[in-house]
Parts: C-alpha cells; structure tokens; sequence
C-alpha cells in the first residue's frame, strides 16, 4: 500500500513544512511514513527534523550523484529525505528524477508526504503535486490565502490529483474560524481536516530544529494535527505497480 | 467617495499587495492609493480600489465597480494580480472631510492580514496607529466598523461571493491547462 500526498498551499509562511512533519509524526502511529523535501529550490525541512547537518540530500539524489538510499535518514519515527539549501545543489539538480525518487520510495513505505514548494510558476513547484495521488491544502483564514489554495486545488485536479482536505494553520482566535472553514469548504473537493491554532510552541520547536509533536506533544497545535491525521482516510493503493504509476505519471489525455 | 486630487507619487504594477501596503507604512505616507487589477476576465477587474492612509496607517477602503465599501471592499479587491497602484499624497486636512465616512472605514491592520496576508505587517500597521482608531475599532482583526452595517469579516465576504470565486478557479484550470503543454508534463 502506498499513497503519496503533496502537502501545498500557494503561498509561503503558511507553516507547511511545520505541518508536513506534524501530519507524518501524528500518521506513523498507524503507518509507515517517509516526509520528502519537494520544495528544491528553498529547502527547510532538513531544520524542521534536526538534520541541518546531513552531508547527502535530495539534491544530490537529483544530480545522480548519490542514490536515494544515501539521503534517507530515519528521524523522529519517519523516513526523512531533506533537500540542501546550496544554490549550486539546485542548478545542478534534474527535477525530472523525482518521479525517480518518488517510484523508489514507494516500494518500502505506506505513505509518502511530498512538502510542495509554495509556488505555481514554474514546471519545478507544479511537478510534486502532478506526482502525488493527492493534496493536503495549507491554508490560513486569509483572503489572500484561500485564494492561493483554490488555485492550488485547480491545478491539482486538473492534472488528475484529488484533493484529500484542508489544514488551517495559524488561526487566531479572533478569526471566526467555524464560519470561514464552513464557507471555504464549499469551493474545495475536500474537508477541512483541522484548525490548529497559532502556537509559540510551533515557533519555539523551529528553533530548536526539532518537531513540534516531539518538542511540545501535547499543546493544542499538537493535538489539532493529530486529529487532522486522524480524520484522513488513506486510500489503499496497489502496491504492485507503484513504481509504475509513479513513473508514468503524467498529465491526462483528455488535456 | 469623494477625494480631491492628490499629488502622483508613484505608478507601478505590482504582484502582491502586501508589497504596496508595507511601502506606504514604511513612508508614513498621508494620502490614497488606487488599485486596479490587470485581470480583465475577472468580473470585479472592472473596478478600480482606492484605499486612503494617514501616515502610513490605512484608514477607509472603497471599490468603484461594487460600490461597496469599509471590509466587504477589500474583498472586492481581492482579485489575483499583478496590479497597476498609483499612489498619491495628499495633506491630511484634505482628507478629514473624507475620513468622516465611517461606513467605508476600515480597522488599521486589516489590509495588511486580509489582503497581504501578512500577519507581521498588520502587526506593525497597528503599532503606528494612533490609540483612537484601534480602540474605536477592537484590536483591528476582523471586527468591522462600529456602526454593525459590515460586521461580516472581509474573509467571509470574499467567501460570500461565489461567481467570483469560481472565476478565479476557471482562470486558474485553463493556466494549468495552457502550461501543461509548455512544461511538457
């Protein structure tokens, strides 16, 4: 079984890397889960799980330098992948082997969260949510926001990938939450999976370099990812053909 | 909404909004500015925002294609950009007469979190503001002016209006469409 999600939103300070290592943390309680470092070109997953120091990252992977295996680092429960920061590391990396990457990884894990760069604007940013089966939406309860992420929503089923739900993030408490997931819902094909609330502890985890369901498991933030991993469904994928499906991935026909 | 004409301070299209808001904080600058978004397919790319400040701080939001003004006008707003903004200074004693309209008032640092999206800068938008116009209006999130007329937030307006939104979802499929064959997926 595998299923592959691309956690996105279409903008930056959204909190997703934060919530892709959440999600994976709350998720391998009943799975298998290796969290990916999509975002190529601005990489911070590796400070998210303490791995600022791993000397093989994805970009080598991309640049057939080094093989998957070698940038794989098991942290906090999950199968980790950074991504480098180096200039250098992202010319010299070939988006394209990431169906590669994704392929491989899907032979040994059960679920696969690809942390998507911010952006639609560029082959590179669109790509891991062209690969994934389906996305997670990051969100916050502003204009702006949601309206990246319905344009998020559109790309990804354009290209044949359903929409598994929503994620607030940073909600304050003056924002009418109720209300704004409510109406927000009616133009997404998924549910809102959770509101969780802005923390001082997800900023205190960050510094730290590590996550925040290791650094303060059990402050609301916290909790609020777990039910939101709670409340999402994974699909049964065939096993079988999963480097296949991955390796073909491709746009529909009917386009 | 009537404003006398101001001095052209700056004319330039603009991805995100927020860019022009930190700006015009930066500057303290005392006048208006007028936003009008490059995409024409968009029913409210018809019409044009104006915003006007004092020293920086935003203060009243009207859309010309709506007529609609105070939080339900950055809504209107709220279309994807670039947008062309021309700012213009003014004298803060022109603008009082204007400033009296309290329907078309805005809390300082609601631009700033529900157009830019920027949480930080409606922070500082309302660090500059003066106390009368944060204590008049809460803490400047989404509450709406006093008189209850717009006590709906801005976010939820936006959400309101579905013919919108669903152009903004058609422009976005036939993108994804057009740069499916130039990405040669």
């Amino acid at each position: 079984m595998v299923e592959v999600f691309a956690v996105a939103s279409g903008k930056g300070g959204t909190g997703k890397t934060t919530s892709t290592v959440a999600l994976g943390m709350a998720l391998s309680d009943r799975y298998d889960v290796t969290v990916v470092d999509a975002d190529t070109g601005m990489a911070n997953l590796l400070f998210h799980a303490g791995l600022s120091d791993a000397e093989t990252t994805l970009h080598d992977v991309l640049a057939d330098e080094a093989p998957v295996e070698a940038a794989t680092y098991d942290r906090f429960g999950l199968t980790v992948v950074p991504c480098g920061t180096s200039l250098d590391g992202f010319r010299d990396a070939d988006p394209d082997r990431l169906r590669d990457v994704v392929a491989a990884l899907a032979e040994d894990t059960d679920i696969i969260l690809l942390d998507s760069p911010p952006a639609l604007d560029s082959r590179t940013s669109v790509l891991p949510i062209v690969l994934a089966d389906r996305i997670v939406v990051v969100l916050q309860p502003t204009i702006p926001a949601i309206s990246d992420g319905l344009k998020v929503q559109e790309y990804a089923t354009t290209y044949d990938t359903d929409v598994a739900g929503l994620l607030f993030n940073k909600v304050r408490e003056s924002e009418s939450i109720e209300q704004v997931s409510e109406k927000t819902e009616r133009y997404f094909d998924g549910p809102t999976l959770a509101a969780v609330p802005e923390s001082e502890r997800a900023r205190e985890a960050r510094r730290a370099g590590r996550p925040l369901l290791a650094h303060a498991p059990e402050c609301e933030a916290a909790t609020a990812y777990r039910a939101a991993a709670e409340s999402l469904t994974v699909r049964d994928g065939a096993a079988a053909d999963a480097a296949d499906r991955f390796q073909s991935a491709v746009i529909p026909e009917s386009l | 909404m009537k404003l006398p004409h101001g001095r052209l301070d700056k004319s330039r299209v603009v991805t995100d909004p927020r860019d022009t808001l930190a700006d015009v904080l930066d500057r303290e600058l005392t006048g208006y500015a007028v936003f009008e978004s490059q995409e024409t397919l968009l029913l409210d790319g018809e019409g044009r925002g104006v915003m006007t400040f004092t020293d920086g701080v935003p203060v009243l939001v009207y859309h010309t294609g709506t007529d609609r003004g105070g939080p339900p006008a950055l809504a209107d707003l709220a279309v994807p950009g670039p947008y062309h903004v021309s700012l213009y200074t003014l004298d803060a004693a022109d603008l009082e007469s204007a400033h009296e309209a309290a329907d078309l008032r805005v809390p300082p640092g609601m631009p700033a979190e529900r157009l830019g999206g920027d949480p930080a800068l409606a922070d500082s938008t309302r660090r500059a503001a003066p106390d009368e116009r944060l204590s008049a209006m809460g803490d400047g999130d989404a509450t709406a002016p006093d008189d209850g007329t717009a006590d709906q937030s801005a976010v939820e307006a936006f959400l309101d209006d579905a013919e919108k939104i669903e152009a903004i979802k058609q422009q976005a499929r036939s993108e994804a469409r057009e740069r499916a064959q130039e990405w040669d997926f």
